[in-house]
């Protein structure tokens, strides 16, 4: 057993170490034949909405699901008001040097990173996040992408001063908060090509795709019958697994109020917090808006040149 | 005579008759006979409360003393340092001269980057109003531990600092004493700093963070988060024994304590369960990366300062002799100097984080 899980360690660390000799040109690595159909209507869509697309920034009220990363870890044990001051002050610092923008568990992110092993120096990953953790300079994300046909994560601090480039290829949530469950799903279900561009943004809302993926047939990395994810078709245990997740399962925690207080920063706190950034924030969204509208009206005008 | 003699007898063969016939045998009670009485504070008294003295002051004055006692919030809102500044004279560090250290608190880990691109965990420790309360000469100055010396070169004079400004009101009259004499703000925590007489610095002299430049090195002294009573898997690190293969109740035990032959004893420094943290460490030659001079912050290359978040520490000059600082502020950096510095202080090495991204040169290049 411990053979078979050490040369799987190895092929995928030989997969990984492949998509960091990527080159500064983007390869396709992808299997899956994308829908082409939709990306036209996507681009029609997009010439009458870039004309109308506002400048809208995000409300203070929605800032806790934009930027989730400024909220502190809510452990008492571990608050200082200095400490968080003074991290956010570094934050906005480095997000006034790098541009990051908008993007959820499930969105479509090119990662452009610069890597002393690379051959260029420099090294792009485009994948879905399937996962962002952590707060403040900590918080980190997880991109998927099929390399070769093997899964490849790669794992990115969002503060990183080595990340030259963060584009969000295409913005949408999905039903679940962590798509872990990717890596126990068929690989057409993580595959992206490396050469997509961004979509345009369609509906002022974050679009949720409701996408059901089938699970692998067993083994599986978690047993996922015990997390009651939304994003699975269904899942199909033995009788015991089924018992033994039902036992396990504590579907009156969503009720405990204490639990959710221990877990989440209080709304006053929060409103404190953004209300410290909001200014700062603000003004760095007008300049993404603006360096966006140019880049869809250079678009624009390049796909008017292809047709003609 | 007799008469009154009968009755007396009487009386007692009644009370005898009252008495329960039973036989009373004290048996001796094995091991320790008289327990120390424990302190208790007696039912009938009432429990004392630590009630401050009631000085009978109008609403108009109560306002007026927590406005004076709020208004002092610390160094950073302080101008100029109110100090006849010729008595502090830059002197000049010798070999085998000591200065001050500072009292710190750390207030959180967070990661910076290198310029090579590498991620560190560093510790923020804040120097929160730190200021010079007495200075003990060395003649005067005899600490109950001695030095391990017989005959020190140089004897060492003594620098008591105060950190964290407190409400003069909350504190009793003789904590207030200190403070009175010295012109100080009464302060939270009181620290001792052994000096050599030629660092010595005069009381309410203030001292920032900037004392510290960025890559020098410190020791760092704090108390260890307190675990309680701990198994040797915890405390030492032992590997335990394993959890099946028909092992029974011995899983996290420490397993055979040595002795044998005539031995027949513990051996004196053997690792067992017991109490396990709150004590005083120091964690040496700790690197400072970064500093912040308007919230008196220092950034340290460490992630295991000892002690929890939001708890003092003290910050020495490095004793490694490797590592030793020869070119410090010496004895403190000039208090009224503060504004001339940036507001943010790095070692060549690590990235702010308002400098582009960090990019590599291929060889062909360079």
């Amino acid at each position: 057993m411990t053979m078979v899980s050490r040369l799987w360690c190895q092929k995928t660390w030989q997969n990984l170490a492949l998509a960091k000799v990527l080159g500064k040109e983007p390869k396709t690595f992808s299997t899956l034949v994308q829908l082409k159909t939709d990306e036209a209507i996507d681009d029609n869509d997009s010439q009458a909405q870039t004309n109308d697309e506002l400048i809208k920034s995000p409300s203070l009220g929605n800032y806790r699901l934009v930027y989730p990363e400024f909220l502190p870890d809510p452990n008492p044990l571990f608050r200082n008001g200095i400490r968080e001051k003074l991290e956010r002050m570094d934050m906005l610092n480095r997000r006034s040097v790098l541009s990051i923008p908008e993007f959820y568990v499930g969105s479509i992110l090119a990662v452009t990173y610069s890597d002393p092993h690379a051959v260029g120096k420099i090294n792009k990953f485009v994948g879905i996040c399937i996962l962002r953790e952590g707060c403040g300079l900590r918080s980190s994300f997880l991109l998927r992408n099929v390399v070769n046909g093997e899964g490849v994560e790669v794992h990115y601090d969002l503060y990183d001063p080595a990340i030259q480039k963060i584009d969000c290829l295409r913005l949408e949530k999905r039903l679940d908060d962590e798509l872990l469950y990717l890596r126990d799903a068929p690989l057409e279900y993580s595959t992206f090509p490396f050469d997509m561009e961004i979509e345009a943004k369609i509906s002022e809302s974050i679009p949720v795709n409701d996408i059901k993926i089938p699970l692998n047939p067993l083994p599986w990395s978690q047993r996922w019958e015990r997390y009651n994810l939304k994003g699975v078709k269904e899942i199909v245990v033995n009788e015991r697994r089924q018992k033994k997740a039902a036992a396990l399962a504590k579907p009156w925690e969503k009720y405990d109020l204490m639990k959710t207080y221990r877990e989440t920063i209080p709304e006053e706190e929060q409103n404190e917090i953004f209300s410290d950034v909001y200014t700062k924030l603000n003004e760095l969204e007008i300049q993404k808006n603006i360096l966006k509208r140019k880049y869809m009206l250079q678009r624009q005008k390049s796909s008017k040149t292809r047709t003609l | 005579m007799t008469s009154i003699l009968k009755t007396f007898n009487g009386y007692q063969l009644f009370s005898k008759h009252l008495k329960q016939s039973l036989d009373m045998i004290a048996v001796p009670v094995r091991g320790r006979q008289n327990p120390p009485p424990r302190k208790r504070h007696p039912e009938w008294l009432p429990k004392p409360t630590h009630v401050r003295y009631n000085e009978d002051l109008t609403p108009e004055n109560k306002e007026f003393l927590s406005e004076v006692a709020s208004l002092n919030k610390g160094l950073h809102e302080m101008p100029k340092s109110p100090l006849n500044t010729e008595l502090i004279q830059p002197a000049k560090w010798t070999q085998g001269s000591k200065r001050t250290g500072l009292i710190g608190k750390k207030i959180g880990v967070y990661p910076l980057w290198l310029k090579n691109g590498k991620k560190v965990l560093t510790t923020l420790i804040q120097i929160i109003d730190n200021e010079v309360v007495k200075y003990i000469p060395p003649e005067k100055f005899n600490p109950v531990k001695h030095s391990k010396h017989l005959h020190p070169k140089i004897k060492n004079g003594c620098l008591v600092l105060g950190a964290v400004n407190i409400d003069p009101q909350l504190i009793t009259k003789e904590y207030y004493g200190i403070f009175n004499s010295a012109g100080v703000t009464p302060k939270k925590t009181l620290m001792r700093f052994t000096v050599t007489p030629n660092a010595a610095l005069q009381s309410g002299t203030p001292l920032c963070a900037a004392h510290f430049k960025p890559g020098e090195f410190i020791d760092i002294r704090g108390k260890t988060i307190d675990r309680g009573f701990q198994g040797v898997m915890k405390r030492w690190g032992f590997k335990g024994m394993p959890a099946s293969h028909g092992v029974t109740k011995t899983h996290r035990r420490p397993g055979n304590i040595g002795s044998g032959g005539k031995k027949a004893r513990v051996m004196p420094g053997t690792k067992l369960p017991g109490h396990m943290g709150n004590r005083w460490r120091i964690l040496k030659g700790v690197k400072i990366l970064r500093i912040n001079t308007k919230y008196n912050v220092i950034w340290v290359l460490a992630q295991n300062v000892p002690g929890e978040v939001n708890t003092m520490c003290y910050l020495y000059d490095t004793i490694l002799p490797t590592k030793k600082n020869t070119s410090p502020h010496f004895p403190t950096y000039p208090p009224n100097d503060i504004n001339a510095l940036p507001e943010e202080l790095y070692t060549d090495d690590v990235h702010p984080f308002t400098e582009p991204n960090i990019e590599y040169q291929s060889e062909q290049e360079s």
